[in-house]
């Protein structure tokens, strides 16, 4: 038994090995291997104009008079060190602009999860127990088409109903800028600007995660282990929850943690939508600046973020569900 | 319980764990009118995306109207902000997607015929290469790779296709690798390699066709997906520029938000973009639960 997760930790480790490998080595090769100039390749688009004092900083900086490996050497050095070059467009290092950005992508990436895992969940385990039911039928037709419904769209109607129309919320942004609140006053005005862009990104995990919390509970309703239940006389909500949703919550939790990605792009789109000042936005901006080196900075710290959760995910899962053997 | 197709592939995979339970995902049997709906719906994009150049009033990359005009008889759904009908644009758009897609699900769908079905049929180190490519290539978190590629290249339409593609076949080839072990052991393929048959053979003339109910549903789960990547990329700028695209449409209509211009040019491509995702999610149910029932039938 120990055995066989020693053997299949390492294979999981050889995997997520594999996957940081490569997007190292994308990383590091992308910008050399196109034609002409490394530093064209990284700064040709952007709106900066580079003189030859800041191209022979630039060669310095990226050891690019160099061979291949010793670069590759110094590429990781920097990666270890979390240094990912200078921002033009923002005139800032980049892994300030990120270690900015993060929290409000942490704050509100988090707090829509955690609101829509607990309700797709709830609706789930409900709608799978009373399957064909009215409840049931209603709630799978309902979620199967918001789930056709891309998350950037529901944001923007959000904006348009209650932030335009009735001017319940704000229209964007985490914060009022320079309104200088402190304390409570300012806990309430980040409170208010998180609202719809959390309600945006939890109605659209809500559905796909509503969807495989039923699909997963009519898998188990049926099971012997069931019926020994209720011939043992358990009461309804017992065999319901104890028996059947913790059961049909295993698969689920593997998938959350797959789809870690899935829900990185949803939060990635809502950011811009709401102009939330998150690393979406910061993405965005990057993307329209052609400002190269801060969007590499962004995408590896997302992908060690997204391989950190999967990993951890499947770490987890023999202590979740104790009859998982690794083979 | 009769065992469905998704059961045997559990009974297949349980020794192995993590990222290969994927599979026995969504068993969410459809409603009777799913199947019908997602072929109207689907069948409609289809036509709109077909017929786009005959019935769009105008060119939609013809700029010579007033910029954000009103609906009239002249533009139905007005005008955008540098003056190109919408509706047109909106028409031409429902041909980008179907093609992106459509491609897209083609290409994915043939890397995963190709590395499920040969790793499985292949002893040794080439079957256990094929399977950890395909296993690191599920760690990847496809859509970071897929934006910085694409900041890199600047894609036109063909390339965005392929890079998409690069990035959506391992999930199918994990599945199609179990049922190949499987099936395998059939005494008819068993009989074939014994007689010498070469793997390609084998793929063509007996997986292939087995498996084409399962390789027809992951198309379409594919071809959605694609529909879906395409209007988020081109809504986060990532786009060919020549083509038109909904999400494009989106991301220049959110710009206007505020002075209710959304009514005719967000509300419209938004519901459509929906409507197409929700119709290959509907011939998907449809698809997999008969692609269960086949399966109730040979085994």
């Amino acid at each position: 038994m120990t055995k066989q997760i020693v053997r299949s930790l390492k294979a999981k480790s050889m995997q997520y090995f594999g996957a940081f490998l490569t997007l190292l080595v994308l990383n590091f090769l992308l910008p050399r291997m196109l034609p002409g100039d490394p530093i064209d390749a990284i700064y040709g688009d952007s709106l900066v104009v580079l003189t030859p004092d800041m191209r022979a900083h630039l060669v310095e900086q990226y050891h690019l008079n160099e061979p291949l490996r010793v670069q590759f050497i110094h590429y990781l050095y920097s990666c270890i060190t979390l240094d990912f070059g200078y921002s033009y467009s923002y005139n800032a290092p980049v892994r300030e602009i990120i270690g900015g950005a993060l929290p409000w992508t942490f704050l509100l990436a988090g707090t829509s999860l955690f609101l829509a895992v607990l309700i797709a969940l709830f609706l789930g385990i409900e709608s799978g127990w009373r399957r064909g039911g009215l409840t049931d039928r209603f709630l799978f037709v309902l979620f199967t088409v918001l789930n056709g419904v891309p998350g950037y769209f529901v944001g923007m109607l959000l904006i348009i109903f209650l932030a335009l129309k009735l001017q319940l919320f704000p229209i964007g942004g985490a914060q009022t800028l320079y309104a200088g609140y402190e304390g409570p006053e300012y806990v309430l005005d980040v409170g208010k600007h998180l609202v719809l862009p959390m309600l945006a990104l939890s109605i659209t995990e809500l559905s796909w995660i509503y969807l495989l919390m039923r699909g997963s509970m009519l898998g188990v309703v049926n099971e012997p282990f069931i019926v020994t239940g209720r011939l043992k006389g358990l009461k309804e909500r017992v065999i319901k929850y104890r028996y059947a949703a913790r059961n049909a919550l295993l698969p689920v939790v593997t998938r959350l943690g797959i789809q870690v990605g899935q829900i990185v792009t949803g939060v990635l789109l809502i950011e811009i939508v709401f102009s939330y000042p998150g690393v979406g936005l910061v993405m965005y901006d990057a993307l329209m600046s052609r400002d190269l080196p801060l969007l590499q900075g962004i995408l590896f710290v997302l992908t060690i973020c997204v391989l950190g959760c999967n990993f951890t995910v499947d770490l987890l899962y023999p202590k979740i569900d104790p009859r998982v053997k690794y083979a | 319980m009769p065992e469905t197709g998704i059961s045997s592939f559990k009974r297949l995979s349980s020794g192995l764990t993590g990222l290969s339970k994927i599979s026995s995902m969504s068993k969410n049997p459809g409603f009777p009118g799913f199947g019908t709906a997602g072929i109207l719906i689907v069948g409609f994009v289809v036509f709109l995306g077909l017929f786009a150049p005959y019935i769009s009033p105008f060119d939609p990359w013809d700029y010579s109207a007033i910029p954000l005009e009103k609906p009239s008889d002249l533009h139905p759904l007005g005008t955008n902000d540098i003056g190109q009908d919408i509706l047109s644009e909106l028409l031409y758009g429902a041909r980008t997607s179907l093609l992106f897609g459509f491609f897209v699900a083609l290409l994915a769908t043939v890397f995963s015929v190709l590395v499920g079905l040969f790793a499985g049929l292949s002893e040794g180190f080439t079957g256990k290469f094929l399977m950890l490519l395909t296993d690191i290539f599920i760690a990847i978190p496809s859509i970071l790779l897929i934006l910085l590629l694409a900041a890199y290249i600047n894609p036109d339409f063909l390339s965005l296709i392929l890079i998409l593609s690069l990035f959506s076949w391992q999930y199918g080839a994990r599945v199609l690798y179990s049922q190949t072990l499987s099936l395998k052991e059939r005494p008819y393929i068993y009989a074939a390699r014994n007689f010498g048959a070469k793997k390609l053979y084998i793929i063509s003339r007996h997986l292939v066709p087995d498996l084409f109910p399962l390789l027809l549903s992951g198309f379409v789960r594919r071809m959605r997906y694609a529909v879906f990547m395409e209007a988020g990329l081109a809504f986060m700028g990532i786009s060919d520029p020549s083509t038109k695209s909904w999400g494009l449409m989106m991301n220049r209509a959110m710009e206007f938000v505020y002075i209710g211009t959304w009514k005719w040019w967000l509300l419209p491509t938004g519901v459509l973009l929906s409507l197409t995702i929700l119709g290959y999610s509907l011939l998907g149910y449809f698809l997999e639960e008969h692609v269960d029932k086949r399966h109730r039938k040979v085994n």
